[in-house]
């Protein structure tokens, strides 16, 4: 058993680790191709020494495969480079839009979660029933607008119309409240989805009837016996949906004017200020690496034999 | 008998079988409108310049920020018109064809990317299949709008890069299906029993498992396409997609957003129309996956 979840382990941690290279090689790979990284990465008024300085720097006077080395020690010492636009280590300017993209990711999987699971739980008990139906209804609905769209028809309702929340900005929790919604919303309908069809599949399944049969209470067969068997496919649509909130973060920030690492990328990206694209795309690439190795461990803890699945696919 | 006879009438069978199926079965109310209104759409994108009242880049400064007709505005501009005097009709109808093209073309080389690469890793299987699969683990695990954006800050703007860009979005899917499919088939004895005939396994793989895949294939249609639509509506509502003059639907909603106090018509039908489009696209989904598979139908009800 300890050898098996050690095994486990380090065959997800690898898979984690070559993900991540992926992520560093495609971002060397698209800067070399995409012209001088000198020239692209610095100021067009920037000094010959100053090019010179960076090609140094970088190593770019060095055979290609040098520079893939060298590149990637810079990566993973965490040095990404300066923006070109205040003259800071990139790495810095990420680092302070950090909190506030946290706080509204946090609170959108928060809404996901409250909001999508007890849905897809109540449709799957009174399945066919209205309940159900509405539940169906607005996860389509909920699935098909585009969150752009969404938050503006928020923003035209209760800012312009009610004049009841604020358009844009950040600071109390009134400013949290519709970037929230808009971000969740689309998560929520997935989620309440996989619940349900997840509910639906361990409802029927024969140690229900047993445990009906021995007289559990309705309230406890649900939290009990269904819900953490129900759960195992849920986790993992959590672990891709934070995939979909961040890249929803960077439209919404937009829309919201939320100052977080969404905003951050998408000015960096119109100006063309490289050295923060870059940084944006490993750090959430970083992100993303965690969530699935969490999802993983998650997966293995609620299910113990998914080890021993794996391990036994692994081997064939 | 030579195997080609042989190979011709297996196709004849199994080609269509899921077109067969789909036709058979009486779609309702709900599913006839989005069937009308995607006919809509794609009546639009290739008459656009028919149906509209105006070019989608007419200005005419007199005219700037009129409501819609149906709010007290001229009856000249059934949607109002903009902060340039461009009619706001006009410019949905263009915009649904540059974001409808970029749709379809994308949905196609991502669903011709996917399958084909799905059928190399299961022909190869080893390093081949592995590098594939790395590749499709990596795609997956990527929110695909930072990658998307990463790139168009890279290299620039332009339609090629960005068409391309947007295609290479969701090929992951089609390539676990295609690669499951192939793995499946290829351990049946039909697949087998041509190949000993001496058939060229590209032409297996053409003529009797590609065919074999085509309904599952579509129903990954169906689940990419919304996608593909918000991916690029997306990348133009922040500007960074589609580029003035041309019009995309997300690039209007984003010109809108900046009068949504004065002239939120400017933007919303925009987004209807992004709206409509993605919602229709997931029901016919939904209902051609349940006409598709038996099984799931039975489970859930």
């Amino acid at each position: 058993m300890g050898a098996m979840s050690i095994h486990f382990l380090l065959t997800k941690l690898a898979r984690g680790i070559i993900t991540l290279l992926l992520a560093m090689t495609f971002v060397f790979f698209v800067l070399r191709a995409s012209g001088d990284p000198a020239q692209i990465m610095l100021a067009d008024d920037a000094s010959p020494a100053a090019m010179e300085a960076f090609r140094e720097h970088w190593g770019l006077d060095r055979s290609y495969l040098e520079q893939y080395f060298a590149y990637l020690g810079s990566v993973i010492r965490g040095d990404f480079g300066v923006s070109f636009r205040d003259g800071r280590p990139a790495l810095e300017v990420i680092a302070e839009r950090i909190p506030a993209t946290l706080q509204l990711g946090a609170a959108a999987l928060l809404l996901t979660l409250v909001i999508g699971i007890p849905a897809g739980v109540f449709a799957a008990l009174r399945r066919g029933s209205w309940v159900d139906h509405l539940t169906m209804t607005g996860t389509i609905f909920g699935h098909s607008i585009p969150n752009f769209f969404l938050g503006i028809l928020l923003i035209l309702l209760f800012s312009m119309t009610l004049r009841w929340l604020p358009s844009s900005g950040t600071g109390t929790i009134w400013h949290l409240l519709m970037p929230a919604v808009t971000l969740g919303t689309a998560s929520a309908a997935t989620i309440a989805r996989f619940t349900r069809s997840s509910m639906l599949d361990i409802l029927n399944k024969p140690f229900m009837r047993t445990a009906k049969a021995k007289g559990i209470t309705p309230k406890n067969r649900v939290l009990r016996h269904a819900l953490p068997n129900a759960a195992i496919p849920v986790v993992t649509v959590v672990g891709m949906r934070i995939g979909g909130l961040i890249g929803g973060a960077v439209t919404i920030e937009t829309v919201f004017a939320w100052p977080g690492i969404g905003l951050l990328l998408v000015n960096a990206v119109s100006q063309r200020d490289l050295a923060v694209v870059q940084g944006v795309i490993l750090l959430i690439a970083l992100t993303m690496v965690i969530v699935n190795l969490i999802v993983d461990l998650t997966y293995g803890w609620l299910d113990p034999r998914i080890e021993v699945h794996n391990k036994r696919k692994a081997t064939a | 008998m030579t195997s080609v006879d042989f190979s011709e009438g297996l196709r004849e069978r199994r080609r269509y079988r899921f077109l067969t199926r789909i036709w058979k079965s009486r779609p309702s109310l709900v599913i006839g409108l989005c069937i009308f209104w995607l006919v809509f759409v794609v009546f639009t994108a290739l008459f656009a310049q028919a149906i509209a009242p105006f070019g989608y880049a007419e200005q005419s400064l007199l005219e700037r920020l009129n409501p819609p007709a149906f709010m007290g505005g001229s009856s000249k501009y059934w949607l109002g018109s903009d902060n340039l005097g461009r009619d706001v009709l006009s410019r949905v109808l263009y915009a649904m064809r540059t974001s409808i093209l970029i749709a379809v073309m994308a949905t196609i080389i991502g669903a011709t990317v996917g399958t084909v690469l799905g059928i190399v890793a299961a022909h190869f299987r080893g390093w081949v299949d592995d590098v594939i699969m790395v590749m499709v683990d990596f795609q997956a695990s990527m929110p695909f709008l930072i990658v998307a954006l990463a790139v168009l800050a890279f290299f620039g703007n332009n339609f090629v890069l960005l068409v391309i860009l947007i295609g290479l979005f969701g090929w992951d899917g089609y390539a676990r299906i295609a690669r499951g499919l192939v793995l499946s088939t290829n351990g049946q004895g039909y697949a087998h029993a041509i190949r000993t005939l001496g058939v060229h396994p590209a032409k297996v793989y053409w003529r009797h498992v590609v065919p074999n895949m085509m309904g599952v294939i579509l129903v990954q249609v169906t689940l990419n396409f919304p996608e593909i639509i918000l991916l690029e509506t997306s990348l133009s509502f922040l500007g960074l997609g589609v580029q003035p003059p041309a019009t995309s639907l997300g690039l209007l909603l984003g010109e809108g957003r900046n009068y949504l106090a004065t002239a939120w018509w400017i933007g919303v039908p925009a987004g209807v129309v992004i709206f409509l489009t993605t919602l229709s696209v997931s029901l016919l989904g939904d209902w051609i996956r349940d006409k598709l598979d038996p099984n799931l139908q039975d489970k859930s009800e």
